[in-house]
């Protein structure tokens, strides 16, 4: 079992409750997409997995080993082996397209050397490869501010693979983009995921859910409402979800 | 529009109480003691601007002549002897120069001589002095030559102190000009060495402020330390330590750090990198503070470190509020090393000072004017640099 979440809870320090006792697991070559209204914990739960946001309680396990009990150097290795794709792209704008991408690799690099912006040359060569990847080779020394939303996602998805991860957690990949690109953009998170890479996606558009998702998680008011195949996922069940007065938009 | 429709509508408003009068009575009341207190204790006197003193007028005018250029001083000096009485068995001596006469050269007190020159510097002026056997000089006259470097003057023979009304007396012609090329006087120039003397203190106190604020600030910046409880601990000892920094003013840390390494530009220095420090350390946190989260949670999540996310995510989106600060700071440092010279730390307020204590106002009128020439002409370098970079 590559991730195994266990009782997760989490409630802000207003008294919010994003998550509330919730438990699934999720295996190696998975793309499981999570589905569910704004403010459904969706983004809470993502980012408690790498601890972007600290759990109130519950366990992560990665590969069984604790990830809400690791500190400092512990978490940060753990951190290694799970890319993340934001719904901003939170790429550093002012920065060139190549040195967002190597970000990715400070995990496995001394604080000292990359202070001083020194890089391997196994590291460079693996953000040009990268870059390469997601079509982008030719923008490498563009300034990560002149590209396309698209664009811009395209790096984040470099960055993330940068770090060789075992699990990418997808967080509204494509809200902030067009439609038309969507598909693009999930295109790529599918083919990094038949090379074995497990993709854990929230969405919010039930038919990408539908094209993309080997399995479908839901979240409705931070309870996991649906854990089941895209195909189970009728008509009752969307309701349950986002609501009785909600309407499937695309069908 | 019809009549029944104009009717016009009015929001409820709750009646005014007679409490709130009194309230506002007794507030306006408040107000007008606190400034008539305020106008006594400060002493305000618009009279006396009507009434400046007699020192405003020399002022104002040395204001406008400042002791900039001036060019070599030259002078020549003649003497010719005049024996009293004629038969007096005197030698005479110490005759200096050319181009002078005294007709007659012998006489009695009282008597008339003309003293006249001829071949001298022409359009000169300078002065006739009339000088005893004892040597006590006495000044008779200015004089100016002519066209032709002459002149005349006729006068009597001045009366003596007693004892010395024989013997060997005299006339002494100086003549006082300028002449060369217009040069630096030596007020300019020590002004000159002390504005050099200001301006790399304003930019050692700048740099070394920055070098320090830059790390300070991030210990400063919440979102950077509030991740854990330590980090909040060093966040408010840091942001206290700022305040207590910056509440005391650069002039007073001058006195203090003069009582520590001495009168002169490095007490300076260390006072105005401190107040540097403490108000670029603000500034710099606040922009910390303001930055986009997205890139720093990306960062992180990579598995990067707390100083390798302040290098990637943080300091690329600091870089330009930090640099506007950093010249909005040189343009204060610069301002105020022309006046911490004036406690002692160095610059040009030190001479400033000296030369309104000693009423020398054309000197010190050239020290503000340079103080004014230079504050502007930074003013404009850093507009057009900020212009340019930010």
């Amino acid at each position: 079992m590559l991730l195994e979440i266990k009782n997760l809870t989490k409630t802000y320090d207003d008294g919010t409750q994003a998550l509330k006792n919730v438990s699934f697991t999720l295996s190696e070559g998975e793309f499981v997409v999570l589905l569910g209204l704004s403010g459904s914990g969706k983004s809470t739960l993502l980012r408690c997995i790498n601890r972007l946001v600290e759990p109130t309680s519950g366990t992560v396990l990665l590969n069984g080993q604790d990830v809400t009990a690791a500190n400092g150097a512990e978490l940060r290795r753990m951190r290694r082996d799970i890319g993340m794709v934001f719904q901003h792209f939170n790429l550093t704008r002012r920065s060139s397209v190549l040195r967002n991408t190597l970000s990715g690799r400070l995990g496995y690099n001394s604080t000292l050397r990359s202070a001083l912006g020194i890089w391997s040359q196994a590291d460079q060569q693996r953000a040009f490869q990268n870059l390469s990847r997601v079509g982008l080779l030719n923008k490498a020394y563009s300034r990560a501010d002149e590209l396309s939303g698209g664009q811009q996602q395209r790096v984040g998805i470099a960055r993330a693979l940068m770090q060789e991860p075992r699990l990418v957690l997808a967080d509204e990949p494509v809200a902030s983009l067009d439609p038309v690109l969507s598909h693009s953009i999930l295109k790529y998170l599918e083919d990094l995921n038949h090379e074995g890479i497990a993709v854990l996606c929230s969405l919010h558009i039930p038919s990408l859910a539908r094209r993309y998702a080997t399995r479908v998680l839901a979240l409705n008011d931070g309870n996991l409402m649906f854990n089941g195949l895209p195909e189970e996922l009728d008509n009752e069940r969307f309701k349950e979800i986002y609501g009785q007065d909600a309407e499937s938009l695309e069908d | 529009m019809s009549e029944e429709k104009k009717q016009t509508i009015k929001p409820v408003r709750e009646n005014r109480t007679s409490l709130q009068l009194i309230i506002n009575v007794v507030l306006i009341a408040l107000v007008v003691l606190t400034y008539t207190y305020g106008w006594n204790v400060t002493q305000i006197d618009l009279s006396k601007l009507a009434a400046p003193s007699d020192g405003l007028k020399g002022l104002v005018g040395d204001l406008f002549h400042p002791d900039i250029v001036a060019r070599d001083r030259q002078s020549y000096r003649a003497y010719r002897t005049y024996l009293i009485p004629c038969d007096a068995e005197h030698q005479r001596a110490g005759a200096v120069g050319e181009g002078i006469s005294i007709m007659p050269d012998c006489g009695n007190i009282g008597d008339i001589v003309t003293i006249a020159g001829e071949g001298l510097r022409p359009n000169t002026s300078g002065t006739i002095a009339w000088r005893t056997q004892q040597g006590g000089t006495k000044i008779l006259a200015q004089i100016e030559t002519d066209d032709n470097g002459a002149f005349s003057f006729t006068t009597r023979v001045p009366e003596a102190p007693p004892g010395q009304t024989v013997g060997q007396h005299g006339s002494e012609v100086i003549l006082r000009w300028e002449e060369g090329t217009l040069r630096m006087s030596e007020t300019a120039k020590q002004v000159l060495a002390k504005m050099v003397e200001t301006i790399f203190l304003a930019l050692m106190a700048t740099t070394m402020g920055v070098f320090l604020a830059v790390p300070i600030s991030f210990l400063a910046a919440r979102n950077v330390m509030a991740t854990t409880r330590l980090g909040l601990t060093i966040y408010f000892l840091v942001r206290l330590f700022l305040n207590i920094l910056r509440s005391v003013e650069t002039l007073i840390w001058a006195l203090i750090f003069i009582v520590w390494v001495g009168i002169g530009p490095f007490a300076g220095v260390l006072a105005l990198t401190l107040h540097s420090v403490a108000a670029l350390g603000k500034l710099y946190s606040e922009a910390v503070e303001s930055i986009n989260p997205g890139p720093v949670e990306a960062v992180q999540a990579t598995g990067a470190s707390r100083v390798q996310t302040v290098i990637y995510a943080i300091l690329p989106q600091v870089m330009p509020p930090f640099l506007a600060f950093t010249i909005y700071r040189w343009d204060i440092n610069v301002r105020m090393s022309t006046v911490i010279g004036l406690v002692g730390g160095g610059g040009i307020g030190f001479l400033l000072i000296q030369w309104i204590n000693l009423i020398q106002y054309r000197q010190a009128a050239t020290a503000v004017w340079a103080i004014v020439v230079v504050v502007a002409t930074m003013d404009y370098f850093s507009a057009w640099i900020r212009k340019k970079v930010v």
